[in-house]
């Protein structure tokens, strides 16, 4: 069966023709490839975008959190902007830009690689101070408006540092955010990554991220899917030295016609590395959550460990779950396990709380919390997951103020 | 623990393949490939209905059309099947046969060898054996008395001339004939199988029967078994399936489909040790199956227990769809893969009704260079309210060649709906290894001991005769696999 390819879309001559470079020869995935068979693409492609004019910007939206202490780097619509940001990153990061290597790699990589501005770089030497906050604004103006961030992130051996990004955009037409981060971890270097979604509700987001960890290495990832008309979260992560381990957790909590997907690809290539994966969900409205998670063992992978749970809740009739958890084994001497389950909020919980005089919309809302505390309260860094469990309390507000208008 | 001694046994007794031999009858067949002719010819030979060569012709052209659709998302590597290379017809010489003592000497022993005692059938109790010899029913035992309580239990090739109206109702009603590539080849070549059908309150009294067996060389073997269980009636139906060794690969794409009206139930359970190929992988048979049951009255239960152990590839994924409220599937199965054998299999269960429940046991063993995939859906459709689905995959591996591999899909539309997923891969303990042989098991019989312990859960839900010959295939199959 040939693997049907999306040939009718905007990102062709003339879309290069604008921007003054090569243009773009490949294709967006259609349904028939396996791996995007829940997270159809045809919506997208037949809007006609266009590269970011020169939107006036003048603050960060109010919506995006202040990280005390954080550096803050902001990019609108894929590019740096140096007067919106606070540059000043302490000891241990250096940060720079610098053209975007074309890469092999999916389509939307190659996408964002023909079209990505300078990529924003950080090379981690030490141990650093501050948290860094990368801040990506959507803003499309007058006609819907493609961008391509691409960071990058290179922790040299024993370094450290923690990364939140918040993903957001402005009020106007819609725009298709397609960010590609790349990420190496060094010999015993610890990176913390922490991701917020929350981008306009026309808006489309499909991001990528391209995660190295070597021996001795810890990555910790928490990615947030709040918003956006179609959000999709690919997250591909090699463990390529002994003794490596990752944590990748991840929330969504969708509502609306609201479609998210998370996709994972733990690959464990090499000997005695750990990886664990934990992601939950709550669906309201006719809303669309995915996810697909590969585990790949190697042959040469002896002692993994690894573990992967995905669970959704729904809130109402209407939305639909989609679940893949996959696994691809050929060592024998490891221990790996997934879970899925989905279902509904427990009667008896809810009866419990109301019959302690808690209205149903906040005994609701205690629930959900809880139910998604399980991923969020993975995340190490405290100050963060504060920021993050209030992101998902204002959701829960919203969605209570929607169910009774 | 005696039917473990007796899986020790086994495994010391049997060094190769244990039905690794040919019959040498005559048979007739029809010219090697595959075109209308054949297919007509195959009609004729069997006497059919215009409507069924029409069903007939309609599949074969429709296969035409899907040249480039050969299913290829499965997790197996085999060389492309040149269909034809085939012979699509071969029966065995004398048909129409009076009672048993007219059946062919050597196809006696060829059962005697399978331990499928024909002629003592009278005697082993509540076995009814319907046995297709490559493709043509040749003897049919206890017929009568299903007959007289109005079970139907006889060839397909003769229910389509005796129940046209049933087979007319029924048949593709489940598997259409343009379902996938296997299916519609199938609907258009099959030249025997089983056909079932048992009335309205009926709880059928003895278990139905029909051993498969690939003999003829280069033979595609396309059964075609259609099961019906009217209103309120229960039937329990074993499929058993042994092949002589050979060298060249075999295919096989058999369809069956079960139909459960209001509250009826149908057990199917499945031991499939059709020769593997060697030790590297040369020969072995294709096996391409479309099983699918659809639970169409409320209260319906249609159970599925497989025990793969042979076949150089398993393509198959018996699957229940759940229409009647508060109807019940499920799925049971052992596949067990050793030297270079493949299998992605799995189910599909698609709850449509309300209150509808699934339940589905896999347990994949892979050793030497094998491959083992799970594959399955789980789907809830958005008016099955309060559907429930519980699914447990482990999967055991047997050294550092081989994979295990799980690809569940759950695709849930219904909020009341609960699904459970839970998968496990591990390997066989040292500990445990030591702790049989230090009670002086060999290797090999702690291997087959904990292998059986694995399985049990899927084993358990075998009927009696049938359990015991699996547990002892399960320890066969595994021979030579550690150390």
């Amino acid at each position: 069966m040939k693997p049907s390819l999306i040939t009718e879309h905007s990102f062709g001559e003339a879309y290069a023709k604008r921007l003054g470079v090569a243009p773009w020869r490949g294709n967006l995935p259609g349904p028939k490839v396996e791996e995007w068979r829940f997270t159809p693409l045809r919506s997208l492609a037949k809007i006609v975008f266009a590269p970011a004019d020169d939107v006036d910007v003048d603050a960060v939206p109010r919506t995006v959190p202040v990280i005390p202490g954080a550096a803050r780097l902001v990019l609108v619509n894929g590019a740096y902007r140096k007067e919106l940001s606070d540059a000043n990153l302490g000891k241990g990061v250096e940060f720079s830009q610098g053209k975007v290597a074309a890469k092999e790699g999916s389509s939307l990589i190659a996408l964002n690689a023909a079209y990505a501005p300078e990529s924003l770089a950080l090379h981690v030497t030490g141990a650093a101070k501050k948290i860094i906050h990368i801040i990506s604004i959507g803003a499309a103006g007058a006609a819907p408006t493609a961008l391509h961030p691409r960071i990058t992130v290179t922790a040299e051996a024993g370094a450290a540092v923690t990364l939140v990004e918040s993903h957001v955009g402005l009020p106007g037409e819609t725009y298709f955010s397609n960010p590609v981060a790349s990420i190496t971890v060094g010999e015993g270097a610890t990176v913390r990554r922490y991701v917020s979604v929350d981008e306009d509700s026309e808006a489309f987001h499909l991001a990528t991220s391209l995660v190295k960890v070597a021996g001795g290495g810890t990555y910790e990832a928490f990615h947030l899917g709040l918003g956006g008309a179609l959000t999709r979260q690919e997250v591909r992560i090699a463990l390529t030295g002994e003794n490596a381990s990752v944590r990748l957790n991840g929330a969504y909590a969708l509502s609306g016609t609201s479609h998210h997907d998370f996709t994972t690809v733990m690959d464990h290539v090499m000997p005695s590395c750990a990886s664990s994966q934990v992601f939950k969900g709550v669906v309201d409205g006719e809303s669309h959550g995915v996810y697909q998670g590969r585990i790949h063992v190697a042959r040469d992978a002896q002692k993994t460990d690894a573990r992967q749970v995905h669970k959704a809740l729904f809130l109402s009739r209407g939305p639909q779950i989609d679940c893949k958890p996959e696994l691809e084994i050929y060592a024998d001497d490891v221990q790996c396990a997934h879970g899925a389950a989905t279902g509904e909020i427990d009667p008896n919980h809810m009866f419990y709380l109301e019959a302690r005089g808690i209205d149903p919309e906040p005994a609701r809302a205690l629930l959900v919390e809880g139910f998604l505390a399980d991923a969020v309260n993975e995340m190490s860094d405290e100050v963060v997951r504060d920021i993050f469990g209030v992101a998902i309390g204002t959701w829960l507000k919203r969605r209570a103020v929607g169910s009774h208008a | 623990m005696a039917v473990t001694r007796e899986t020790a046994a086994a495994v010391k007794e049997v060094e190769q393949y244990k039905y690794g031999f040919v019959t040498d009858i005559e048979s007739d067949k029809a010219p090697k490939g595959l075109n209308e002719d054949i297919i007509r010819f195959i009609s004729a030979k069997k006497n059919e209905p215009e409507w069924m060569l029409e069903y007939r012709l309609k599949a074969y052209r429709y296969w035409l059309t899907l040249s480039d659709e050969e299913p290829a998302w499965a997790k197996l590597h085999f060389p492309k099947i040149n269909y034809q290379d085939s012979y699509y017809y071969a029966a065995p010489k004398r048909e129409k046969l009076a009672s048993l003592d007219e059946v062919d000497p050597k196809l006696l022993e060829t059962y005697k060898k399978l331990g499928i005692p024909l002629l003592e059938q009278q005697m082993l109790a509540g076995v009814a054996v319907d046995a297709v010899f490559d493709s043509v029913s040749v003897a049919t035992t206890y017929k009568k008395k299903l007959e007289e309580m109005g079970v139907i239990f006889s060839p397909i090739s003769e229910a389509v001339h005796k129940h046209p109206e049933l087979v007319k109702k029924y048949l593709g009603s489940v598997v259409p004939y343009s379902d996938n590539f296997y299916a519609t080849l199938n609907a258009a070549v099959f030249t025997d199988g089983s056909f079932v059908y048992i009335p309205k309150g009926l709880r059928c009294p003895m278990e139905l029967s029909t051993y498969f067996r690939i003999n003829e060389k280069n033979t595609g073997q396309f059964e075609r078994t259609l099961i019906i269980a009217d209103e309120g009636s229960y039937v329990s139906y074993l499929e058993g399936c042994t092949a002589p060794q050979r060298d060249e690969n075999q295919l096989h794409a058999a369809v069956v489909e079960l139909i459960a009206l209001d509250d009826a139930e149908i057990k199917y359970s499945t031991v499939q040790n059709w020769y593997p190929g060697d030790a590297d992988g040369k020969g072995g048979i294709f096996n391409f199956v479309t099983k699918r049951g659809a639970c169409r009255g409320k209260n319906s239960k249609i159970m599925w227990t497989q025990v793969e152990t042979g076949s150089a590839i398993t393509w198959k994924y018996p699957s229940c769809i759940l229409q009647g409220d508060n109807s019940v599937g499920e799925f049971y199965s052992v596949a067990i893969t050793n030297n270079r054998q493949q299998a992605d299999t799995g189910t599909k269960m698609i709850h449509l009704g309300k209150g509808t429940r699934s339940k589905i046991i896999s347990k994949g063993i892979s050793a030497g260079h094998a491959d083992n995939t799970y594959r399955g859906l789980v789907r809830i459709g958005a008016k099955a309210d309060q559907a429930r689905n519980y699914t447990q995959c482990d999967s055991l591996l047997i050294g550092d060649k081989c994979g295990a591999h799980t690809v569940p899909y759950i695709e849930t539309r219904n909020p009341t709906a609960q699904t459970e997923h839970e998968a496990t891969t591990s390997k066989i303990g040292d500990d445990q290894l030591f702790y049989c042989m230090q009670r002086g098991m060999t290797q090999e019989e702690a291997v087959s001991l904990i292998v059986n312990g694995f399985c049990k859960e899927v084993l358990q839900t075998l009927p009696m005769e049938f359990a015991v010959e699996a547990q002892k295939l399960v320890g066969i199959s595994l021979e030579g696999s550690v150390g």
